[in-house]
């Protein structure tokens, strides 16, 4: 769908130090084991003593990463609050089915019942921001962020008056959804350090991640640097359908293959997988590209994460000389769907986010 | 999207729950006054005498070999057979091979706990060393999108697809995406709704909350004690009333309203004063164009948890001033069926619009003290123009959708 959302703020939690832009890659964070966990923020800066004790680890990095955001766009109350997460409260969860296996069904806590409901991110957030507007929560597979976003664009284009959104997505790796995922064939065995994702193209499968990240969107420009433009979702991905996507999308930004400054794509350093991406390369021949899965892992927001890189890596575009304004991000999940975002940069005065 | 936005109409229903499968056997159920609700015989729980629940009365083997399946395949899991079975029953009256021709086609489906009633069983094994690939097979059905994919695949669709889960409001808003998606162009023809299968996963967590009744539940009774679970699923094909009309639909209702807010009050509890509500349904009737006098029939959240229906009823009481319309919940019938509830609640409204009947709120005896109002306790004939379905969800989630006649 093309309808721009300008970027107020944008703010990740990951495996790196994405929390503090100023920090971001340097140096850049790597993990041995196949697994690359997101590095903790202080949490108790934006969660209540009293709340936080009962919190599970994906609650408190969901809510400190939108109230951040939020904080960073100087938006005290949002208009809508709109989040994605292929697997959501994963650790709870567990915990209460195994601890429903263990007491036979006995007298359980309803903590981790409640916390592994996949609203209910969406609920405290909005609690603590008193936003009573609109609430949606997507929980489909790697398409679950894109969703969060298609419904913002929707939002944008649905009133005439300042509206402000706020759209995010969590995921969290926990050592049993490895263990269970690895049985599946999702990871390489053995596992590479992540720095070398790309080198073992014998290897089947990838690294895990997990992550957190969260935008104010709003329909107004002013004070913004940049926007997320057009939206692709695709479903049953092949190389063909991801490439036709990809001409679509030029077509509907007006735009030829040479206008692209930087192509930002997903692939995981699986073989099988990166066949996918084979149209859309042969497209984009000489446009700079990067990967960003050897910095985050694999995980159904993984594209949560990428968006967030994209706009960073068009905020420190400072020099309008460079004319490096549009970025095309193209990722897959595993499980067979795939996505492209168009950013642009719409001023080269408003630099930071 | 255009400037003036077209009218959404409902063009196809189909639903499975405790009450059985299709329109037409919970039309009877409802005018019988004969609930869905039993102790269960399906689900494998310590509590299954302590508990009534509203569970589907087939078993996962009946429904494979309804479908066609054979029933020594794996990884399907009750959650999705049931969501299969609903969309078994849309088909009855929607052709599919139309369906599978649509090129614009979004499939909104909604789910809460994803294949939980049978990982559940399984999960130790899961998380063992051992590789067992009969039990690996179901390990995609642990997320919730499992359901969706495999409904659309199963039917040869190839739509644009969402999973939605705000718990008690999942497939209510499934209706408002689809809706606003056809709004938008990003489909022409959406089938939207949602399904969940009873798990012993959450029976213990709202067993846990102290919200499950004993007993056949009572909503807006003085001495009602919390809800009974259920579990199905429901489907509405919803297009733009201008496609509906060209191609000679059946149109049973339009969309004429909607509303999503959230209470932003507590993680389980509505705000006590049921402002909550008030503000959700306001919004619906805003949307709508229409004043609260019009709506003939209200088809209330009623969990019959002390705080739903405290904040729901007051919520009510405040809105029309004292004097409500006919409002009822219908849970008592098929149970409190989580991400199915807000489209199960829809189709039934549609169905008790276009009969001329309010479905009776069954299980009531006793005026709350906090009320002055009661709801609508027998089958009664009546004109609705319009009607509203409450959908208020865990988190805060909430949902009101306004249905016209067509």
């Amino acid at each position: 769908m093309k309808q721009p959302l300008y970027i107020k703020a944008a703010v990740a939690i990951s495996p790196q130090e994405s929390f503090e832009d100023s920090k971001f890659l340097k140096p850049i964070i790597t993990s041995n084991n196949g697994k690359l966990f997101a590095i903790d923020a202080a949490y108790q800066q934006y969660i209540s003593p009293v709340a936080i004790r009962r919190m599970s680890r994906i609650m408190k990095m969901t809510i400190s990463c939108a109230m951040e955001a939020l904080k960073r766009a100087t938006v005290a109350t949002p208009d809508a609050i709109i989040t994605g997460t292929g697997r959501g409260g994963v650790t709870d969860m567990e915990h209460f089915v195994k601890d429903m296996i263990r007491l036979e069904e006995g007298a359980m806590n309803p903590t981790a019942f409640i916390q592994s409901t996949y609203n209910s991110p969406n609920g405290w957030i909005a609690m603590q921001s008193k936003c009573t507007g609109y609430n949606q929560t997507y929980v489909h597979r790697g398409s679950s962020f894109e969703l969060a976003l298609q419904d913002a664009q929707m939002l944008a284009a649905e009133t005439k008056n300042p509206i402000n959104i706020l759209v995010g997505c969590f995921d969290e790796l926990t050592e049993d959804y490895y263990h269970i995922r690895r049985k599946r064939g999702y990871w390489k065995n053995p596992a590479v350090a992540s720095d070398q994702l790309y080198k073992h193209p014998e290897l089947k499968g990838t690294i895990a991640g997990e992550g957190t990240t969260f935008f104010v969107l709003s329909n107004q420009k002013e004070g913004t640097f940049c926007e997320i433009s057009n939206l692709k979702i695709v479903y049953r991905a092949t190389a063909e359908i991801i490439a036709n996507a990809l001409q679509e999308l030029l077509s509907e930004e007006n735009l030829r293959v040479e206008d692209i400054d930087i192509a930002l794509v997903g692939e995981n350093g699986d073989s099988t997988q990166a066949l996918l991406y084979e149209g859309v390369s042969a497209t984009l021949e000489g446009v700079p590209t990067l990967r960003f899965k050897h910095l985050c892992g694999e995980f159904d927001t993984a594209s949560g994460f990428a968006t967030w890189y994209a706009a960073y890596l068009l905020a420190e575009e400072k020099s309008p000389a460079l004319r490096r304004r549009n970025l095309v991000l193209i990722n897959h999940y595993i499980l067979g769907s795939a996505s492209l975002i168009f950013l642009k940069k719409t001023s080269f005065l408003e630099a930071t986010f | 999207m255009p400037e003036e936005t077209e009218r959404i109409v409902v063009s196809g229903m189909g639903l499975i729950t405790a009450l059985g499968k299709g329109c037409t056997a919970h039309l009877a159920a409802l005018k019988l006054q004969k609930s869905g609700l039993r102790h269960p015989k399906i689900l494998q729980t310590i509590h299954a005498a302590e508990f009534m629940l509203g569970e589907v009365q087939l078993d996962d083997a009946y429904m494979m070999s309804f479908l066609g399946i054979p029933t020594e395949k794996k990884g399907y899991s009750r959650t999705t057979l049931i969501s299969l079975y609903g969309m078994a029953d849309l088909l009855d009256s929607v052709d599919l091979s139309w369906l599978q021709k649509q090129e614009k086609l979004a499939f909104i489906n909604a789910n809460t706990v994803g294949g939980m009633s049978t990982v559940e069983n399984l999960y130790m094994e899961m998380i063992s060393d051992r590789i067992d690939e009969e039990t690996d097979q179901w390990i995609d059905t642990v997320d919730c999108a499992e359901s969706t994919e495999f409904v659309a695949r199963f039917f040869g669709l190839k739509p644009a697809m969402a999973t939605i889960s705000t718990a008690c409001s999942s497939s209510a808003n499934s209706i408002i995406v689809g809706a606003r998606m056809l709004q938008h162009g990003l489909a022409d023809v959406v089938v939207a709704g949602g399904g969940d299968a009873l798990s012993r996963f959450t029976l213990n967590g709202f067993h846990s909350l102290k919200n499950v009744d004993r007993e056949a539940c009572k909503p807006f009774d003085q001495n009602r004690n919390g809800l009974n679970l259920g579990e199905g699923a429901g489907y509405v094909l919803l297009e733009r009333e201008s496609t509906a009309r060209a191609r000679g639909a059946n149109i049973l209702a339009i969309l004429s309203g909607y509303s999503n807010h959230n209470d932003a009050y507590h993680p389980t509890a509505p705000s006590p004063d049921g402002s909550g509500a008030v503000r959700t349904m306001l919004g619906a009737l805003e949307h709508a164009g229409l004043p609260p006098e019009s709506i003939h029939y209200i088809n209330a959240h009623g969990t019959a948890t002390l705080n739903n229906d405290h904040a729901e009823g007051l919520a009510i009481q405040q809105l029309w001033d004292g004097n409500p319309p006919a409002f009822s919940s219908t849970k008592p019938f098929t149970g409190h069926t989580l991400a199915a509830a807000g489209v199960v609640e829809a189709i039934l409204s549609i169905v008790a619009m276009n009969e001329g009947m309010i479905p009776p709120n069954l299980n009531w005896t006793t005026k709350m003290e906090e009320l002055e109002v009661a709801p609508s306790t027998l089958p009664k004939e009546q004109n609705i123009d319009h009607v509203m379905s409450n959908s208020f969800g865990f988190g805060g989630n909430n949902v009101s959708l306004i249905f016209s006649k067509a």
